[in-house]
């Protein structure tokens, strides 16, 4: 009898054990199948309409700053010999007004996106504001990071790829440790969560500001997307960036853009790059 | 003495679930301060600067109404901020779990080094909320529950304060959410204002808070007193400080000589946090200011201007 209690007891033992771990036999990830698309494995789906929120840093997002105002960014003396060089006037006419909307930028800017799956494995981000464009990479889903992980540099992009205006940007789902662990598809109806986290570089050199403030070449951009969502329905995508700039920044430049989820395009109303 | 294998495997079995329980909780424990653009949260924005907040009419009164010799008033001096200065202010905290005498965290307690902002307990372990008619404090009751690694928060029970240091008011029927996610030595946050007395919708707000390292405990580690003391009225260049409320001729001289901004941008209001907003400044003929910038020109931390 007591031997039967024992083996009971270990048995459950052993149960909750495998289900901390989540490795049931048969259900590891890459056991065989070939892993999910980033599509397929998102806990949230980010494509549609969105509508950023420009509640915080209001003039300075807003409208141009002027000349000599550089207040926000942490830039070093070089960078400010550079910007109080640059005029509106010469950019303008060297037809340079999109170096404001470069990709170490483009998200803090008042504007509207429209996100979609180019395929199950790249996202495609558009802006109203200068109509640029971003295609976001994402890795296998065997790479995808832990929770909790630092963020990682970006997977080498083609070996004959050129700077861009938006850059190169690799992306991947980071779930949390439970679901990160496992690999075991949730429950049908039950709630999935984690964050999107992006990586860019390659990206031309550009402005912080239309004022001129700059960013090098080799500055790198590093984004968490992350789903806001309310029972009432509400959804805000709030992305964490960080820009590291060594040439001219003293320090990561961070910044927090929110975007409100739209039911539609109709207010979508792309414009060109503009100096003001 | 006798021992009893199934006692010793069921005590096993407990300690796997209880740490298991534990483990499942993120670690949020730690000094975190403001890492994002500081430029509202450190400079901050000048009075009658509402521009991207939603206020209502009333709400827009009320912050005309206010002056910063307000703070300097003596009963008024040690009030302190409400909990979404996290976001709007440059401190961030100190997070400490609450755990009982068997190690299980009940919540987050959250305390930063000055008078700014009271310490703020985010129970997580599901009790009972108080009363409605319970005591309204500045810190106020907070609420929390874990989404993912992400911790969603509610607060209530506020007292009327200020949503930003330039009069911007809030109710005491103020609630604030928060979304927090740990992203390894940083943490996102999304912050959701709503105020159904001066709040025409809701005010999302976000920042970014970076783990401190190297502080060797001097920030947030303690709550320091506030010692009211009689001061001078102060000045930030544009408002004497016999001015009277809902005087906006000063605004307008400030808005004109720096930004160029409209006056109805800075008087707020949930149209002016959408683009639509700066395609209208622009079609009326916005301009940016030709003078080249004298004052508060740059980061404070880049101290490459001069005139900082």
């Amino acid at each position: 009898m007591r031997r039967a209690a024992l083996a009971g007891v270990l048995l459950f033992g052993s149960t909750v054990l495998w289900a901390q771990q989540g490795r049931a036999p048969g259900n590891r990830p890459g056991a065989g199948a070939a892993p999910p698309s980033a599509q397929a494995q998102a806990p949230y789906d980010p494509s549609g309409y969105w509508v950023s929120l420009i509640t915080q840093n209001w003039r300075f997002r807003m409208v141009a700053k002027g000349p000599g105002d550089y207040i926000g960014a942490p830039i070093n003396a070089e960078a400010k010999k550079v910007a109080d060089a640059w005029t509106p006037a010469a950019a303008a006419a060297a037809a340079r007004t999109c170096e404001a909307y470069g990709g170490a930028i483009i998200m803090w800017l008042p504007e509207r996106l429209h996100i979609s799956w180019q395929d199950a494995n790249d996202l495609r981000v558009d802006t109203d504001a200068g109509m640029q464009t971003r295609v976001l990479h994402f890795m296998s889903a065997a790479g995808g990071a832990r929770a909790g992980a630092e963020a990682a540099g970006p997977a080498q992009p083609p070996a004959d790829m050129q700077p861009s205006r938006q850059g190169y940007s690799v992306a991947r789902w980071v779930l949390p440790a439970g679901a990160q662990r496992g690999g075991r598809p949730a429950a049908v109806g039950a709630p999935r969560y984690g964050s999107l986290q992006v990586t860019t570089d390659h990206m031309l050199p550009g402005l912080l500001a239309k004022n001129g403030i700059p960013y090098d070449g080799n500055a790198k951009k590093t984004e968490w997307w992350d789903l806001r969502k309310e029972s009432t329905g509400e959804q805000w995508l709030s992305i964490s960036t960080t820009v590291l700039d060594p040439h001219y920044l003293t320090r990561p430049y961070i910044y927090d853009p929110v975007f409100q989820k739209e039911p539609d395009g109709a207010k979508w109303d792309p414009s060109p790059c503009s100096a003001l | 003495m006798k021992r009893n294998p199934v006692g010793f495997v069921v005590l096993l079995c407990g300690t796997m679930l209880y740490t298991g329980a534990v483990l499942a909780q993120v670690d949020l424990s730690g000094d975190w301060a403001l890492a994002s653009d500081t430029t509202d949260a450190g400079t901050g924005r000048v009075a009658d600067d509402f521009a991207g907040i939603p206020l209502n009419a009333q709400g827009r009164a009320a912050g005309l109404a206010w002056t910063a010799d307000e703070q300097q008033e003596l009963q008024r001096q040690c009030e302190p901020w409400g909990p979404d200065y996290i976001i709007t202010g440059l401190w961030g905290g100190r997070f400490t779990a609450v755990r009982d005498r068997f190690g299980t965290v009940h919540g987050w307690n959250v305390t930063i080094s000055v008078y700014d902002r009271l310490p703020m307990v985010i129970w997580t372990d599901g009790r009972a909320p108080p009363s409605p008619e319970a005591l309204h404090t500045y810190g106020g009751y907070t609420s929390g529950k874990w989404e993912g690694d992400t911790l969603v928060t509610l607060t209530t029970h506020l007292k009327d304060d200020f949503l930003e240091r330039n009069g911007t008011p809030s109710s005491n029927q103020e609630t604030f959410e928060m979304f927090m996610t740990p992203h390894g030595d940083q943490m996102a946050i999304t912050g959701v204002v709503r105020d159904p007395v001066y709040l025409a919708a809701p005010w999302v707000i976000a920042g970014t808070l970076a783990r401190r390292v190297d502080t060797g405990g001097a920030v947030n580690n303690s709550v320091l007193y506030c010692m009211p003391a009689e001061l001078q009225a102060v000045s930030d260049g544009y408002h004497a400080g016999g001015e009277l409320p809902n005087q906006i001729k000063t605004l307008e001289m400030y808005q004109t000589e720096h930004y160029n901004i409209p006056l109805d941008a800075a008087l707020g209001g949930p149209q002016t946090q959408y683009p639509e907003f700066r395609k209208r400044m622009l079609s009326e003929g916005y301009k940016p200011p030709k003078e080249y910038c004298k004052i508060v020109c740059c980061d404070f931390t880049s101290r490459v201007c001069s005139s900082n």
